[in-house]
């Protein structure tokens, strides 16, 4: 039998359309930032992950999501050791802040792996408010 | 039709269909099965996520083609290649010690068992291979001088 080349080629090709068409338009398509993730990414986590909320403490008291430690840079030294007692190396950190445009969850993150030495930690793409509206 | 003309469809069938089934449950969670291709470790989370969103549905094209009988040869290689490929990325996985979920049939969050993943692979590409002989003797026998 001769080696289907020209069929190979075509499937591929005909894959690639509704492809392309998921990573612009799928409600699940995931995240391209590696440090990214979307709210049902993280949900198949369950257990290990540790939400992290960055923003303000009275943004947090308004509402948050279940079982989040609150961390903002303002209040670093005292929301950093609940969250530490609660850590271990299986556990996944995902920080969020409140919509897709702040950028605090990433600055947290950020200090989480370089100051404090956390290896899993995520941001939630479009923070709270994905999180209120999934 | 002959009953092992009626047996070759009926494989034909069965394996077109366990690659779409496969395929749609990974495509309606392609976010999920990200996170499964990134936990083997082998490439980073931008090409798991580019393999999340594609491949899904090149299993379900290539399935297409088996049940439809369209391109059958060039679904068979693609599905063996990518038969191939989850063996190699599985065993490459467990050598190097890492619990993995599969993700082979969308299910993110538990871990297979290394030897259950192998069986079940080992039995798709045997089903594969037989399918591939079979179109290979059909399509001889049709090129054969006064078949008609």
């Amino acid at each position: 039998m001769r080696w289907p080349l020209r069929q190979i080629v075509t499937l591929v090709a005909i894959a690639g359309v509704p492809a392309l068409g998921a990573a612009f338009l799928h409600p699940l398509r995931p995240a391209w930032r590696s440090d990214e993730v979307v709210v049902s990414q993280a949900q198949t986590w369950g257990e290990r992950v540790i939400w992290v909320d960055s923003r303000s403490t009275a943004e947090f008291n308004q509402g948050h999501i279940p079982g989040a430690f609150s961390l903002s840079e303002e209040d670093w030294d005292t929301g950093l050791a609940p969250l530490l007692d609660a850590y271990n190396p299986d556990r996944i950190i995902v920080v969020y802040c409140s919509s897709l445009s702040c950028q605090t969850s990433h600055e947290v993150a950020k200090r989480l792996r370089e100051e404090v030495g956390l290896k899993e930690v995520r941001v939630l793409q479009g923070g709270w408010e994905s999180w209120k509206r999934p | 039709m002959k009953k092992s003309a009626i047996f070759w469809r009926l494989l034909a069938v069965a394996v077109g269909g366990l690659f779409i089934y496969a395929g749609a449950l990974k495509a309606w969670n392609p976010a999920a099965f990200a996170t499964d291709v990134f936990h083997y470790r082998i490439v980073p989370w931008e090409v798991s996520a580019a393999v999340a969103l594609y491949l899904p549905w090149l299993e379900i094209v290539c399935g297409l083609g088996l049940v439809f009988r369209r391109a059958v040869p060039g679904s068979l290689a693609i599905l063996s290649g990518l038969m191939l490929v989850f063996v190699g990325a599985t065993a490459a996985a467990k050598l190097r010690g890492i619990d993995i979920s599969c993700g082979c049939f969308g299910s993110s969050g538990h871990s297979t068992g290394f030897a259950e993943i192998l069986l079940r692979d080992a039995s798709i590409l045997l089903a594969l291979a037989f399918l591939y002989w079979e179109d290979a003797r059909r399509t001889a026998s049709d090129l054969k001088p006064g078949h008609a």
